[in-house]
C-alpha cells in the first residue's frame, strides 16, 4: 500500500513531476532536466500547428488531448490527408518508455519528436531548420526559450527538449485502479478485481505487459509478433526479410516504417535481426479504453476484438512469438478482464497536468480560434 | 535471547559466580562430588545442580579468578544447563528411533516429490518437470526470493512451481499448502542441498 | 524450371554487389575515410544477420572469400515427441512449423533427414501423426530412429513404417550411414516389465537405473563391412540418435562403445557425426572427426553439469513463457573439402553457424561464434 508521494526535484527546486510512492523515476536525458519553464514552452510548442508545412498540423492532432493522446484513427493522417501507416500511440506515461515508436527506432522522447517534424506525411517540414526558422517567426517564443534555456536562441534540440519535457508531466495516476493499489477495495468492481487476477494468470498478459509497484505502465517495451497484419504478401516479406543478408537499404528507418507492406516488418526495420520480423513494441495498458483502435496498424477496433484476437492464439505467421497461445478464457473472464482495463482510465490530468485545460486548448487550436496556446 | 533474557543471564551468572566462588572455597557443603580436571591439573567448577561442571583451564585449584574470568565461567555452566533444559520433553534427544523417523519421514516426502516431478499428472497436455529439468537442474532454489521475468514480480520457488504447472504443462495450480506442493519442493531443495543461498541470482 | 543456385552462389554474388557498390565510392574517398567505411561496413554487417561472414565486407580479405564452396545442402528436423493428445497439442504444432520452415526454404535442401523421436512413448498413433506430418514436407525425407520410437514395441511399427533402421546410401560422393544407436541392454524381461513399463523407464532421461546407449556388435560388424568398400578420401556422415562420443552418463548424453565405432571410422579423411537426442547445440571435435547436436521441435534438454565438449558455444537458457524458444529445426552444408557447415535454425532467436573453418579453429574459432551469440535470446534476458 502506498502512503507518501515520491516527487521528482527539478534542479530549480520545484516539484515538476509527482510520483506514487515507490514508482521508479523515469529515464531523463542528462542534457535536459525536468523545469517548469520547459514544461510551459514544450506546452505551447505542442499545440501550435504552425510548426508543420502548411501551418495544419500539430503534435496534438494526432496526440488529442480530447482523444486520450491519440487520435482514435487506425492510421495517422498528417498534412493534405496523407495517410500514414501506423497507428498513432498514446502519450500518456510515453516518458516511461525505454525507447519511443512501435519499432523503437527513437531512444528518447527527445528525438521522437524531432521525426514526424519531417517526415512527408504527417507534420511535412523538409528538414529541421525549416522548423527553426517556422519557430522562430513567431515573436511570442522568444521569452519562453530564454525563460527555458537561458537564451532567446532557437535550435531544434531545444524545441525537441521542451517537447519532451512536456509530455513527460503526462502522469496522472489517477484512475479507480490507482486508488485500488493505494487501499480503497471498493475503487473497482468485482469484475475488475477478477479481470486483474487473470491479466495475471490464466490469460498470460503480464509476462508482456510489464506491471509491477517500481513499474506501473503495463509494458516491458521489448518486441513481440504477435500476428497483427498478416495481410497481403506478409509471410513473403518476412520470407524475404529472413533471407536478406545485409541487404544495403537507402531508405531512412522512418521511411520504411510508413512504407506499405514494409510497415509490419516492425522492429526488424531498426535492427535488421531475423529473430524481429513483425515484432512491435508491447503497448501500455493505462487509459487504453480512450486510445481505440489497437495495434500498431489499428486493426482491431475495440478492447472485444484485442480479447477475442489473443484468446485464438493470435495469427499463425513464420515469426509468431512462441509465447502466443490460444488461452481458452471464457466470455465471462473475457468480460472481466475488459472490467479490468477500463479501470485504468484515469478521471484527471491528477497532480501533473491541467487534462481539461489541454483539452480546452485542443479545442481552440483546431478550431482556429487561437494560433497556439498563449504565453503565461 | 532476548534484551531481558540476557540481562537476566547476566544477573544469574554474577549469582552463581559468587555461589561457585563460596564452594571452591573449601565448603563441601552442596555435597557435588567434582570430577577430576579434564586436563589432569586445573582447577574444575560445579554448578548447584550436583552434576554440571567445567574445567577452567590455566587456573590452579585452589587459585582465586579475576572477576571477568570468574563470570565466564559462570556463563559456561549456565549454558550446559540450559542445553540440559531443552530436553524438557522425555529429557533426552535424538535416540536411535527418533533420526530413524527423521529419515524415513524426509525421504518419504522427497520421494513424493520426485514421482510428481517425474509424471505427466500435475499438468493437463502430457509434458512433466524432469522434461526441462532432468535431475531437477536449472532450478535453482537458492536464488529465490527473485524477481521472476515470466511472473513479472518477486517470487518464491513455490511461485514459479505453480507457474511452471499452469503454463507450460498446462495445468491447475496447487495451493500453497497442498502437500502435493510441499514434495515438489521437498525434492528440489533436497537436490540442491549444499548450495549456498544467492537470493536474486539471475 | 528454375535455375538452381547453389546457397553460397547466391551469397557470394550478393558480395560482388555489395563490394562493387563500395568500390564505386572509394575514388573520391581519403585514405581515412576508406579504413572507416571499411570498418564501419564490416560492423553493419556484423549486426545485419551472422548468417553471412562478417569478412565478407572487408576489403582487404577479398583473396580469402575463396573457401571451401559447397557441394550441397540438407535440413533435419529432430525429436518432435509426438503425443495424441489432439492435433492443438504443442508438439505436434511444432513439428508442422519446423515442415513448413523447411518447406520455405530457398533453394530447397537436397533432402531432409529426420533425427529420431518422432513418437514420445512409440505408440502407433503418435508415429502415425508424425509420419502424416513430415509427408508434408517437399524434400524427400531419411528417417533415423531414437528411444522413444524403439521401446514399446522394440521398433516393430517403425521396420514397418519406415523400413530397416541401419543403413547407409551414397549422395553427391559422400557415403552416409544411419545407425541404430539406442540400442541398451535387456533389463525389462527378467522384472516381467510390461511394453508400457519398458517404454516409460527408457522414456525417463534421467532414469537412475538406465541402462547406456550402444551401438552394439551386430551394427559395427556391420558398420565394418560398410566401410570396407569406401574409399578413404570419401566424406563421410553419419546420422546416430546417440552422440557416438561419451558426454554426460546419467541422461544418456552417451553411446557406450563410442570408442570402437569412432575407431572404425578414424580411417577415414573426412567423418562427421550428425547426432540427435541432446535437443541443445553441441560441438565436438575427436581427431579427426566432428560431432554436431541437432535442435528438437519439442523442447530443449539443459547443459549436463559436467562433460560439455570444450567447443561448445552453449545456447543461453530457453524461456519457459515461448514454447518454441530453445527448439527449432536446422540445415548442414556438405562442402567441397568433405567437412560441413553446420546451422542450428533456432525459433525466436538469430540462426547459429557453427562452419567448419570455424571448428578447425577450435576454442579460438568458436569463441568468435560466442561473442556473436551474446545476447541471442528470444527473451526476457535472465
Amino acid at each position: 500500500m502506498r502512503k507518501t508521494k515520491s516527487v521528482l526535484v527539478s534542479m530549480f527546486g520545484a516539484a515538476v513531476l509527482q510520483l506514487p510512492s515507490g514508482v521508479l523515476e523515469p529515464t531523463i536525458p542528462d542534457q535536459n532536466p525536468l523545469t517548469a519553464a520547459k514544461v510551459e514552452l514544450g506546452r505551447r510548442l505542442y499545440f501550435d500547428k504552425r510548426l508543420s508545412a502548411d501551418g495544419t498540423v500539430s503534435c496534438a492532432t494526432c496526440h488529442d488531448p480530447q482523444k486520450g493522446f491519440a487520435d482514435g484513427r487506425p492510421v495517422a493522417v498528417g498534412i493534405k490527408n496523407q495517410a500514414g501507416a501506423r497507428n498513432s500511440p498514446t502519450v500518456l506515461y510515453a516518458g516511461f518508455n525505454e525507447v519511443q515508436f512501435w519499432d523503437g527506432r527513437a531512444p528518447t522522447l527527445e528525438e521522437q519528436a524531432k521525426q514526424p517534424l519531417i517526415n512527408p506525411v504527417e507534420m511535412g517540414q523538409p528538414s529541421h531548420e525549416a522548423v527553426v526558422k517556422a519557430v522562430a517567426a513567431i515573436a511570442d517564443y522568444g521569452d519562453g526559450f530564454a525563460a527555458a534555456f537561458g537564451s532567446k536562441a532557437i535550435t531544434i534540440d531545444r524545441i525537441a527538449d521542451a517537447i519532451a519535457s512536456f509530455e513527460r508531466t503526462l502522469a496522472p495516476f489517477s484512475s479507480p485502479f490507482d486508488r485500488f493499489l493505494k487501499g480503497d477495495k471498493q475503487a473497482i468492481s468485482d469484475a475488475a478485481k477478477r479481470g486483474f487476477v487473470l491479466f495475471q494468470g490464466k490469460a498470460r498478459c503480464v509476462t508482456c505487459h510489464e506491471f509491477n509497484n517500481s513499474f506501473p505502465y503495463f509494458t516491458d517495451n521489448k518486441f513481440h509478433n504477435i500476428g497483427v497484419a498478416m495481410k497481403g504478401n506478409f509471410e513473403q516479406l518476412a520470407r524475404e526479410a529472413q533471407s536478406t543478408a545485409g541487404k544495403k537499404s537507402t531508405e531512412s528507418e522512418a521511411a520504411l516504417a510508413h512504407k506499405p507492406g514494409y510497415e509490419a516488418l516492425g522492429r526488424w526495420i531498426v535492427t535488421r535481426q531475423p529473430k524481429d520480423i513483425g515484432g512491435f513494441k508491447t503497448s501500455g495498458l493505462r487509459d487504453i479504453a480512450l486510445t481505440a483502435p489497437y495495434m500498431h496498424d489499428g486493426s482491431l477496433k475495440t478492447l472485444d476484438d484485442v480479447m477475442e484476437f489473443y484468446n485464438k492464439g493470435g495469427e499463425p505467421n513464420p515469426n509468431l512469438d512462441g509465447g502466443i497461445r490460444p488461452l481458452n478464457l471464457t466470455q465471462e473472464e473475457i468480460a472481466d478482464v475488459i472490467a479490468w482495463m477500463q479501470s485504468l482510465t484515469d478521471d484527471t490530468g491528477g497532480a501533473n497536468f491541467d487534462w481539461d485545460q489541454l483539452k480546452q486548448l485542443s479545442a481552440q487550436t483546431r478550431a482556429g480560434d487561437i494560433a497556439a496556446a498563449p504565453a503565461p | 535471547m532476548t534484551q531481558l533474557g540476557r540481562s537476566l543471564l547476566i544477573v544469574v551468572a554474577t549469582v552463581v559466580g559468587t555461589i561457585v566462588a563460596i564452594r571452591v572455597q573449601g565448603e563441601d557443603a552442596l555435597h557435588h562430588q567434582l570430577p577430576a580436571p579434564a586436563d589432569g591439573k586445573s582447577k574444575v567448577v560445579g554448578l548447584c545442580d550436583g552434576e554440571t561442571s567445567v574445567t577452567v583451564t590455566g587456573v590452579a585449584p585452589g587459585e582465586r579468578m579475576a572477576p571477568e574470568k570468574a563470570r565466564a565461567v559462570a556463563s559456561e555452566l549456565m549454558d550446559k544447563y540450559d542445553a540440559k533444559l531443552q530436553m524438557a520433553h522425555g529429557g533426552t534427544a535424538e535416540t536411535p528411533r527418533e533420526m530413524r523417523v527423521w529419515e524415513a519421514e524426509l525421504k518419504r516426502v522427497i520421494d513424493d516429490g520426485y514421482k510428481l516431478f517425474h509424471s505427466s499428472e500435475l499438468g493437463t497436455n502430457g509434458i512433466s518437470c524432469d522434461m526441462c529439468h532432468p535431475d531437477a537442474s536449472n532450478t535453482h532454489p537458492e536464488s529465490y526470493p527473485k524477481f521472476q521475468t515470466q511472473l513479472k514480480k518477486v517470487a518464491l520457488l513455490r511461485d514459479m512451481i505453480n507457474w511452471c504447472i499452469e503454463n507450460p504443462l498446462e495445468g491447475p495450480k496447487l495451493a500453497d499448502d497442498d502437500d502435493k506442493m510441499k514434495a515438489i519442493e521437498a525434492y528440489i531443495l533436497s537436490s540442491r542441498k549444499g548450495a549456498a543461498l544467492d537470493a536474486g541470482k539471475h | 524450371m528454375a535455375k538452381y543456385t547453389l546457397p553460397n552462389e547466391r551469397k557470394r554474388r550478393e558480395y560482388l554487389a555489395a563490394r562493387d557498390e563500395l568500390l564505386a565510392t572509394l575514388p573520391q574517398m581519403s585514405r581515412r575515410d576508406f579504413f572507416r567505411t571499411a570498418a564501419k561496413a564490416a560492423a553493419a554487417a556484423t549486426v545485419a544477420w551472422n548468417g553471412l561472414p562478417p569478412h565478407s565486407f572487408q576489403l582487404v580479405n577479398v583473396a580469402e572469400a575463396k573457401e571451401a564452396g559447397p557441394k550441397f545442402t540438407f535440413a533435419y528436423v529432430s525429436d518432435s515427441h509426438i503425443l495424441d493428445k489432439g492435433m492443438n497439442h504443442r508438439f505436434i504444432r511444432a513439428c508442422q512449423k519446423a515442415v513448413q520452415d523447411v518447406n520455405a526454404l530457398d533453394p530447397q535442401p537436397d533432402f531432409v533427414l529426420f533425427g529420431g523421436d518422432l513418437a514420445q512413448l512409440g505408440r502407433a498413433e503418435e508415429l502415425s501423426i508424425g509420419q502424416q506430418i513430415l509427408k508434408d514436407l517437399k524434400a524427400p525425407v531419411r528417417m533415423m530412429v531414437g528411444e522413444h520410437d524403439w521401446y514399446f514395441d522394440m521398433g516393430e511399427k517403425w521396420r514397418e513404417m519406415f523400413g530397416a533402421p541401419t543403413y547407409s546410401f551414397d549422395h553427391k560422393g559422400v557415403h552416409f550411414i544411419v545407425l541404430n544407436s539406442v540400442i541398451v541392454e535387456d533389463y525389462w524381461t527378467e522384472p516381467k516389465m510390461t511394453p508400457a513399463e519398458r517404454m516409460q523407464a527408457m522414456a525417463q532421461l534421467d532414469n537412475p537405473h538406465g541402462r547406456p546407449f550402444t551401438v552394439g556388435a551386430e551394427q559395427r560388424e556391420w558398420l565394418k563391412q560398410d566401410l570396407a568398400k569406401v574409399n578413404k578420401q570419401t566424406p563421410i556422415i553419419v546420422f546416430s540418435h546417440s552422440p557416438l562420443y561419451k558426454y554426460y552418463r546419467p541422461w544418456n548424453f552417451w553411446t557406450d562403445d563410442a570408442e570402437e565405432v569412432q575407431k572404425l571410422l578414424a580411417p577415414f579423411a573426412a567423418v562427421t557425426v550428425i547426432h540427435a537426442h541432446t535437443h541443445q547445440p553441441l560441438t565436438n571435435r575427436i581427431k579427426n572427426m566432428t560431432f554436431h547436436g541437432v535442435l528438437s521441435t519439442a523442447w530443449p534438454w539443459p547443459y549436463a553439469p559436467k562433460g560439455l565438449p570444450e567447443l561448445t558455444v552453449q545456447m543461453v537458457r530457453a524461456d519457459p513463457f515461448n514454447q518454441f524458444d530453445g527448439c527449432g529445426y536446422g540445415e548442414v552444408t556438405a562442402l567441397e573439402n568433405g567437412q560441413v557447415n553446420k546451422r542450428y535454425d533456432l525459433w525466436d532467436r538469430n540462426p547459429m553457424d557453427v562452419t567448419f573453418e570455424r571448428v578447425s579453429k577450435g576454442r579460438k574459432g568458436m569463441e568468435e561464434l560466442a561473442a556473436l551469440m551474446k545476447g541471442n535470446v528470444s527473451w526476457p534476458s535472465y
